[in-house]
């Protein structure tokens, strides 16, 4: 029975490390940068949204002193971003990533909805 | 033990031999006895050395001993007529006295201390033989039991971990959502009231696709989980709307969860609004005027291996119907291989972002405010864990229970969301894009047969009480 605890021990180890890989997702390297929204949004001038290659991400309306923070990662060819609420957008980035549509309806969508959509461009990287 | 064996109490000295049998001489390496072949002969040595042993097919040599002068050998077989079960050879030149059965039988008369020992010596591999066969029922019997300690042990350690885990985790949740009293209720009649004067605004809580599915003719959604994002779309639109800014508001969409409602509430509360929520929250689709649209059907986003791993629990079901195949135990290892990777996905695809996990389970609406964070932090770890556990082969019924539990749970769940019509998502690998389906609801039967199947039939490459088992071993 020590053979097996050591055995439950060992893989419950690589269990979390691989939890803890899971986590962390693809690199977040390529889309890590400024990116500002296309379009004015609720009469308070446009969105600087910036990806950090560290997982986190601000959201900042010009006119609106407040600034949003939220997490995201990589993963297959979108990018998912969390809110502390729990709520999933997903982000596709087109034209090599230099542009970013956010999905803002909270489910998934094989292209962002046009009424629920932001649109952003990417201003410069972050490195 | 084998019947070749010899020592004791008798020495060929003490034995009257009275000039019986023929005196042999055996060379070194040469075989006196051979296991498997009829007893025809007792032996007892004069000079030299012998090694008794016993051998395999495949000729693995397990040495059991080796006698001197005076010792003897092969008694045991002729008493009992049995094959050897073991070899004798020579090591050294031996000189062997050879005692035919007939001899044997005189010699037993004359020496009672013989026969003696022999039936000591067989009362003794009897005895032991008692306690092996003992030994192999308790395990089996041991295998096939559950006890509440097992659950305590699966239950418990998730519980631990998943709270534990939290403390640690950037994403981390409260164990129960603090919900803050202080909102101000209406009833249904006063709200009808205040639709019929124009007098109040209301405010939806809920998810844009619930929204959409049913709402209160000229309410406004604002779905409290992207609050902070569209707060100032809100306002904006409040301040196109003709003395909305001094009407109250009265916000709606909560469920058995009660989360949506009351916390917007208390948001647009800090933000200096007037609010107010229904005493009978879930009252407004049947008094109150609504705009309903066919609900459409929600993307399915592509899944990649895990969607292909959905298929083997429904593709379980043919293996079923088929009765020797039903009761194998190697069906139920390829079970528990199959549903302990499932769940360990299932697990690692929530563990990290407990909040989103909790917003699938007040989407199902079946949970009490208080348990929702709780369920949503222990269920992925008590899915990893015995997961994990029915993959290693260890208590492996108790955690075909829990996953069947979990099973029951998750159908109960997809059907009354399928009844109900509600526009969620699944929560069962994926973050997002995976609807409510019968689909998923066959999925799920599947796996709850897979772990009935390794509750009534698993017992092999088991690590279990009593050592790792890697094959059957019928007693």
């Amino acid at each position: 029975m020590t053979q097996g605890f050591r055995k439950l021990v060992l893989i419950m180890g690589l269990a979390l490390v691989w939890l803890a890989a899971w986590g962390c997702g693809e690199s977040r390297a390529p889309f890590a940068g400024h990116y500002r929204s296309e379009a004015a949004y609720a009469g308070k001038g446009h969105i600087d949204l910036t990806l950090k290659e560290n997982g986190e991400a601000t959201w900042k309306l010009e006119q609106d002193p407040a600034t949003l923070k939220f997490k995201w990662k990589v993963e297959g060819k979108q990018l998912f971003m969390y809110t502390k609420e729990g709520a999933v957008l997903i982000v596709n980035p087109t034209e090599d990533g230099k542009k970013l549509s956010m999905d803002i309806s909270g489910s998934w969508h094989a292209s962002c909805p046009v009424d629920q959509c932001i649109t952003f461009v990417k201003v410069s990287g972050e490195r | 033990m084998n019947s070749e064996k010899a020592s004791g109490p008798e020495k060929a000295a003490e034995l009257k031999l009275d000039d019986m049998g023929q005196e042999v001489v055996a060379l070194p390496g040469g075989r006196i006895v051979s296991q498997g072949e009829a007893p025809e002969f007792f032996y007892v040595i004069q000079s030299g050395k012998v090694r008794v042993f016993r051998e395999t097919e495949d000729g693995i040599r397990t040495p059991l001993t080796e006698l001197g002068p005076g010792a003897y050998f092969g008694e045991v077989a002729l008493v009992t007529g049995q094959p050897r079960t073991a070899s004798v050879e020579a090591i050294e030149e031996s000189r062997l006295i050879k005692i035919s059965k007939e001899e044997f039988d005189r010699l037993l008369d004359e020496n009672p201390r013989l026969a003696r020992h022999i039936i000591n010596q067989l009362s003794q591999w009897l005895v032991a033989g008692d306690r092996r066969l003992e030994t192999e029922t308790v395990h089996q019997v041991k295998l096939r039991q559950v006890s509440w300690f097992d659950y305590v042990l699966i239950l418990g350690l998730s519980l631990v971990f998943a709270v534990v885990f939290n403390l640690y985790n950037d994403n981390q949740i409260p164990l129960v959502p603090q919900l803050r009293d202080g909102v101000p209720t209406i009833s249904m009649n006063k709200a009808v009231e205040y639709v019929q004067n124009n007098g109040a605004l209301f405010v939806d809580a809920r998810k844009s696709n619930f929204f959409d599915q049913r709402h209160i003719k000229g309410a406004l959604n604002l779905p409290v989980i992207f609050f902070d994002l569209q707060f100032p779309m809100f306002q904006f639109m409040l301040t196109q709307m003709e003395g909305a800014k001094e009407k109250p508001i009265i916000v709606y969409g909560g469920n058995f969860s009660r989360r949506f409602d009351l916390e917007l509430a208390h948001l647009l509360m800090d933000k200096g609004y007037k609010v107010m929520v229904f005493n009978d929250y879930g009252g407004w689709e049947k008094a109150l005027p609504t705009v309903a649209k066919k609900a459409k059907p929600l993307p399915s986003m592509p899944l990649g291996f895990a969607g292909a791993m959905e298929w083997l629990p429904v593709s379980i079901f043919v293996l079923f119907l088929i009765p020797p195949v039903r009761r194998s135990p190697y069906l139920s290892v390829g079970c528990r291989l199959i549903l302990g990777v499932i769940f360990i996905g299932f697990a690692l695809s929530k563990i990290m972002r407990p909040a989103v996990f909790a917003l699938n389970v007040v989407e199902y609406g079946l949970t009490p405010a208080w348990g929702v964070n709780l369920w949503a932090l222990f269920l992925p770890w008590a899915e990893l864990l015995a997961g994990l556990f029915l993959v290693l082969g260890i208590r492996t019924r108790a955690s075909a229970t829990i996953i069947g539990g979990m099973n029951v749970i998750f159908i109960v769940g997809l059907v009354n969301a399928i009844f109900l019509g509600l526009p969620i998502n699944c929560g069962c690998v994926g973050e997002v894009g995976e609807p409510v389906t019968w689909w998923k609801v066959l999925k799920n039967s599947g796996m709850l047969f897979m772990a009935l199947q390794i509750f009534l039939y698993d017992r092999l490459f088991v690590l279990d009480r009593g050592g790792f088992v890697w094959r059957a071993r019928p007693i």
